[in-house]
């Protein structure tokens, strides 16, 4: 339980507060089986512990018995791990505690705090980290618990929002456009007129795709040969590119060429072709090589990179709108979270306080053994139930009076008092408390 | 019995449109199964309705114009479950659900029960025949300009560059095309048995094929209509937007020869002298 002293802290750096300098320097590669989590878990008054690093961030998780003094005591031992200067990394770190610590890990487990919003690797990565550390027995109830209600949030975020639905990126921008012109890809063809880091990009999310070998074009044959093996692709002269494109369903184009190499003329001819099959064309390069009148042929879906950048904008706007519905999701996850924290906090007493009626209750029933010798079964039977239900009733007052104390936030005293009243200090074990004398508390039966 | 049933199935359709057409609006996620449920549902309350009236009656419920839209309205239900259950598409779903339900729904405003004694010539084998065929076709070409219809809003997105979020619970182009491609010489076919089982009937019942009753006359000019379009699809290869549109325009015929002949002119399948009208193709 975590008591008064357990609380969570979350601490680490990312992407948003260290630079790529500093986020080298504190990175985990060592830790496939989990032994620096296990290092880090002797530090003083840590008692569970993950680590969780991926290119973009490094974070400790952990319960701790005093978060101030832990997160200090854990980013010392982390420079002593990494072997830099403790003064150089801790400007770079946060500190998160108690709700603010379980509220980041619901975040970064859901996509919300990656660098590409909703991008859907980090929950793996959180899922591997945990894996290896529960193996490595770094973790423990409450960890395994936060882990659990994490991964549950982060399912709800992609169930129930749309932050994950949209393509965030030009190249599979351009696939996305491509299936939903062509529907499936596996059959289809792809040239790749020219080269340059854009198109390249594009073409290899296309071939992720397309089973048929890629045609690579290139003004000179070498050039065309080198893209091909890298490729796997078919390499072509450019006397092909008629030919080419009456075949082709996607073409990818990005010469430096200073006049359009493909003109509404000669498009026009390859759409009569074609029978007006449809064709994506992407046009990559600057300045153009399609001449956009093109894209008002019958079946010729031309996109330049500026189109295709606009979608991407768009999309991202629509993840952020989507990443506010989410956080709502993750404020109700944290709650339901703390919630049952606080009842691990209520949860003993209630234990202990029942465990303490029963006992008189079975004391008192005793001492009249004598008096109650002549009743028969039915009648003992009777008393049982009788005198059980008087225990239960007085012990509802108080158990609803803690638990009524999750709205006041006033969880400790409200246990405190509780236990004062009843004397059950014995009862409740790893509470660190005065001792006080118990009361009293014999019943007179007889009035 | 069979009332009731049918009453549930209309409410079933309403209430899948309902979910199905808010499910667009919101634009969430790619599948609506909650949409896909209430109508299968409703389907299956409307199949049994069907069945039921079919027992009660002692022949095929095809004589009224309430059993007319009924059977249409099931029959586009049916296909579209067909195809639902090959790749559950929340559009084509906002398409069916409604029109079913403004079918059933005005289905419901006729009386189903024949007050005056049948006509004998209803009492015949050809009636199943003649009528499932025509009302089948009619069907198809209905899902096929729905397929039309998402072809022509989505192809405009894509060559706009207005992409949006509206194209993601689309078909892609291709799929619908496809759809298109298949459907038309289906419905064709069914549509050339409607007429060939309807002269053959009248051959029997009047002793003449072919009478240039209203109701057949615009049937031959729909028939000719997708002929053309069969061809230009085949030999031509006519695809994509062209195709598409053509199947909203011939959906606009056969919804002319369906309801708006019935209404217009008289003949022998407006049985207008009595308390009924039939509405065969």
């Amino acid at each position: 339980m975590t008591g008064e002293t357990q609380d969570f802290l979350v601490l680490g750096i990312n992407h948003n507060t260290a630079p790529v300098l500093i986020r080298e320097k504190v990175s985990f590669p060592g830790n496939q089986d989990g032994s620096i989590t296990r290092l880090l878990v002797q530090t003083q008054d840590v008692v569970e512990c993950i680590i969780l690093s991926t290119c973009n961030r490094s974070e400790i998780i952990a319960v701790v018995a005093d978060a101030d003094s832990s997160a200090e005591n854990l980013i010392n031992r982390i420079s002593e791990i990494h072997g830099v200067n403790r003064e150089l990394i801790r400007p770079y770190f946060y500190v998160k505690k108690g709700p603010e610590a379980v509220e980041h890990l619901f975040r970064v487990t859901s996509s919300l705090d990656s660098m590409v919003l909703g991008e859907p690797q980090i929950v793996g990565q959180v899922k591997e980290a945990f894996r290896r550390d529960a193996a490595a027995n770094t973790t423990g109830p409450l960890l395994n618990r936060l882990l659990h209600r994490a991964f549950f949030t982060a399912k709800r975020v992609r169930t129930e929002t749309g932050i994950a639905l949209s393509a965030v990126s030009v190249a599979y921008v351009a696939v996305e456009l491509a299936k939903k012109i062509l529907g499936k890809l596996e059959q289809r063809e792809a040239l790749l007129i020219g080269a340059g880091e854009m198109a390249e990009l594009t073409a290899r999310h296309l071939t992720n795709v397309v089973k048929k070998p890629i045609r690579i074009i290139n003004r000179t044959f070498e050039n065309a040969c080198i893209l091909a093996s890298q490729f796997e692709g078919s390499p072509e002269s450019m006397e092909n590119l008629g030919e080419a494109l009456s075949s082709a369903d996607v073409v990818i184009s990005s010469t430096g060429s200073c006049d359009p190499i493909i003109q509404f003329s000669q498009m026009k001819t390859v759409m009569r072709r074609r029978r007006h099959r449809p064709i994506f064309m992407i046009d990559i390069a600057i300045p153009r090589d399609i001449e956009p009148e093109v894209n008002d042929l019958d079946g010729v879906y031309l996109y330049n990179i500026d189109d295709l950048q606009a979608v991407v904008d768009e999309n991202i706007g629509e993840r952020r709108i989507e990443a506010q519905k989410a956080g709502r999701i993750v404020d109700q996850e944290v709650r339901k979270f703390m919630n049952w924290t606080t009842s691990l906090e209520w949860a003993p007493t209630i234990v202990a306080l029942k465990e303490k009626f029963e006992e008189i209750r079975i004391n008192e029933i005793t001492k009249m053994n004598g008096k109650l010798g002549s009743l028969s079964a039915a009648e003992r039977e009777s008393i049982e139930i009788l005198t059980k239900a008087i225990i239960n009733k007085i012990a509802h007052g108080p158990i609803s009076f803690m638990k009524q104390s999750i709205k006041t936030k006033k969880i400790n005293q409200h246990v405190d008092f509780v236990q004062r009243v009843f004397g059950l200090d014995e009862f409740v074990s790893g509470t660190e408390r005065e001792e006080i004398e118990t009361p009293n508390y014999e019943i007179d039966h007889r009035n | 019995m069979h009332l009731i049933l049918f009453k549930v199935a209309a409410i079933f359709y309403l209430i899948s449109s309902i979910i199905y057409l808010t499910f667009l609006l919101r634009s969430k996620g790619s599948r609506c199964l909650s949409g896909f449920a209430f109508v299968t549902a409703g389907l299956v309350a409307h199949t049994i309705s069907i069945i039921h009236l079919f027992i009660a009656q002692g022949y095929f419920p095809m004589a009224t114009g309430f059993d007319a839209l009924s059977l249409f309205a099931w029959l586009i239900v049916a296909i579209h479950t067909i195809l639902q259950l090959r790749d559950l598409n929340p559009v084509l779903g906002a398409m069916a659900a409604p029109i079913a339900t403004v079918l059933m729904f005005a289905a419901s405003t006729l009386s189903y029960q024949i007050t005056q004694p049948i006509v004998p010539v209803l009492k015949s084998w050809w009636l199943p025949i003649h009528v499932s065929f025509a009302l089948a076709g009619n069907a198809v070409f209905t899902i096929m300009a729905m397929a039309g219809a998402m072809y022509i809003f989505q192809e405009r997105l894509i060559k706009k560059k207005k992409i949006g979020r509206f194209h993601r619970i689309l078909p892609s182009l291709e799929t619908l095309d496809t759809l298109n491609r298949r459907a038309l010489p289906i419905g064709f076919f069914l549509l050339t048995l409607g007429i060939i089982s309807g002269a053959l009937w009248a051959s029997s019942a009047w002793g003449s094929y072919w009478d240039w009753d209203p109701k057949e006359t615009w049937s031959l000019i729909t028939w000719f209509a997708y002929a053309a379009m069969v061809h230009q699809r085949l030999a031509l290869g006519w695809r994509g937007k062209k195709a598409a549109v053509l199947a909203l325009a011939g959906f606009a015929l056969v919804m002319f020869t369906f309801i708006g002949v019935s209404f217009l002119f008289p003949g022998h399948h407006s049985f207008v002298s009595s308390a009924y009208w039939v509405v065969l193709t």
